[in-house]
């Protein structure tokens, strides 16, 4: 079992913030606010899912875990269309079948084919597993997202250009296609290829920290992130072929309108 | 044939052309005059349905500019800008560029091809192999044209394409673009070029007016 963390245990590592916050104070860079606001949010969202964990997970009941899912879905899907700067209400639905298709079919394929838990809908790896997948997906699909308009946006006589030699919409957009998924994977290539030796993963170390052996939790952590860079591969390019048909019109411009900051 | 018919172009809240009317038939060679800002490059951008009409209708070649034809139209017509984009790393790459989509598959030019056409155009057959970065302004004018002749389009919309040319260039821009089976609708301010135009149209008010050279 891992050590628990006692009450005074905890205050010295809130006590530990100090140092960042004196940092910020020192260097004045106006995000002390923003700091601190994060820092509460973090801690009552934490507490709270911890409370619903435990609940979930001795209820252990496949309809509750599903619906704490969806729900963590449809937060993820409205998170990343507001960092991306896109309006969600014309994209909603469509990055919602992007992000949600992706991470269900690769946890699925973690869940149901490599671990095989009994029961198969054992929430201990259904909660933590979709979530860590989700989590890494949202990074990456606000990339591939805000890369691939604001791409366009910025190449508008580019892609005109494209249009007015006889590209259709798809092959007019590949370019920024292929940069905007690139950016979105990048990172996840650098961060496997230092794996071990730079960084020692969050679901590894939990495990070991748990009492797993090193081996288990390691064959854990591949499959995690074989997982965790298949969704991101796949939900990069489905959202956006998804959202080609909102965020364009009948002449195929690409509408003002979807961006935020267009009011 | 082209015609804009009581087109009402509207670009960052102000009315460019308000029921403006043109009509240009083919071989027609036709320069655009006017103040600064006064919708010049957004009605040869309209014609290709880059920007949307607020009102009014673009026909070319008798097929009327709707999100069903605009395809269609597209492909009949080429847009040279001032500083235009060729799209690509190097030269051959930005001729070739157009060759890579569906509507002109199996269309590629030979190398023989393309140098012939630079020739023309006073570009050295070298230029195929050099990065876009590095080249000019009005070689970059150039190698659109040469695109544009290689999909054999015969419609063309010329945004001050000559004003980074030297004179043997121009003339050389000057003889392609004025041949009799090209329709040119042009801005300009070179006084070589509007004297060889047919008809200069200014634009006046939100209208389009027949000037008299």
């Amino acid at each position: 079992m891992t050590t628990d963390l006692s009450l005074p245990a905890m205050i010295s590592m809130y006590a530990l913030m100090g140092v960042p916050l004196a940092i910020l104070v020192y260097l004045q860079l106006g995000m002390v606010r923003d700091m601190l606001i994060g820092m509460v949010r973090m801690t009552l969202q934490l507490i709270l899912v911890g409370l619903y964990l435990k609940y979930i997970f001795q209820l252990n009941h496949p309809l509750v875990s599903l619906l704490w899912v969806a729900v963590m879905l449809g937060v993820a899907n409205f998170s990343i269309l507001r960092k991306a700067g896109l309006k969600p209400g014309p994209f909603f639905w469509r990055s919602l079948i992007g992000i949600a298709g992706s991470t269900l079919l690769v946890s699925g394929w973690f869940i149901l084919i490599a671990i095989r838990p009994d029961p198969i809908y054992d929430a201990r790896y259904m909660v933590p597993i979709v979530g860590m997948i989700l989590g890494n997906c949202l990074r990456s699909n606000v990339l591939s997202l805000e890369r691939f308009y604001s791409g366009i946006r910025k190449n508008e006589n580019e892609f005109m250009t494209y249009l007015m030699l006889g590209a259709t919409l798809h092959e007019a957009t590949r370019p920024y296609l292929r940069d905007a998924v690139k950016a979105a994977i990048n990172p996840a290539i650098a961060t496997m290829a230092t794996m071990g030796i730079v960084s020692l993963p969050g679901m590894m170390t939990g495990q070991i920290l748990g009492g797993t052996m090193p081996i288990i939790a390691i064959k854990y952590q591949i499959g995690i992130m074989i997982c965790i860079f298949t969704a991101m591969v796949i939900a990069a390019l489905v959202n956006i072929l998804l959202s080609l048909s909102v965020a364009f019109d009948d002449h195929q411009r690409l509408k003002q309108t979807i961006f935020i900051s267009e009011q | 044939m082209i015609v804009f018919k009581n087109i009402v172009l509207n670009v960052h809240q102000q009315t460019l052309l308000d029921g403006a009317t043109l009509r240009i038939s083919g071989g027609d060679k036709i320069v655009v005059r006017g103040r600064s800002g006064c919708g010049k490059s957004s009605l040869l951008k309209c014609a290709g349905g880059a920007l949307p009409l607020a009102g009014g209708s673009i026909s070319i070649n008798d097929l009327t500019l709707t999100p069903a034809t605009v395809a269609a139209i597209r492909s009949k017509i080429a847009f040279i800008g001032q500083e235009p984009m060729l799209g690509t790393e190097n030269v051959r790459d930005a001729l070739l560029l157009p060759f890579h989509f569906k509507a002109h598959h199996g269309n590629q030019p030979t190398d023989e091809r393309m140098a012939q056409l630079l020739d023309h155009l006073h570009l050295p057959a070298r230029i195929l192999d050099q990065p876009c970065k590095r080249i000019s302004g009005g070689e970059k004018q150039r190698i659109a044209i040469a695109r544009a002749l290689l999909l054999n389009k015969t419609i063309f919309f010329a945004d001050e394409v000559t004003s980074a040319l030297d004179p043997e260039s121009k003339a050389a821009v000057m003889t392609e673009l004025f041949r009799p089976e090209i329709t040119l609708l042009s801005i300009s301010h070179d006084s070589e070029w509007v004297n060889a135009c047919d008809r200069v149209i200014e634009i006046t008010k939100a209208q389009l007016v027949e000037a008299i050279q």
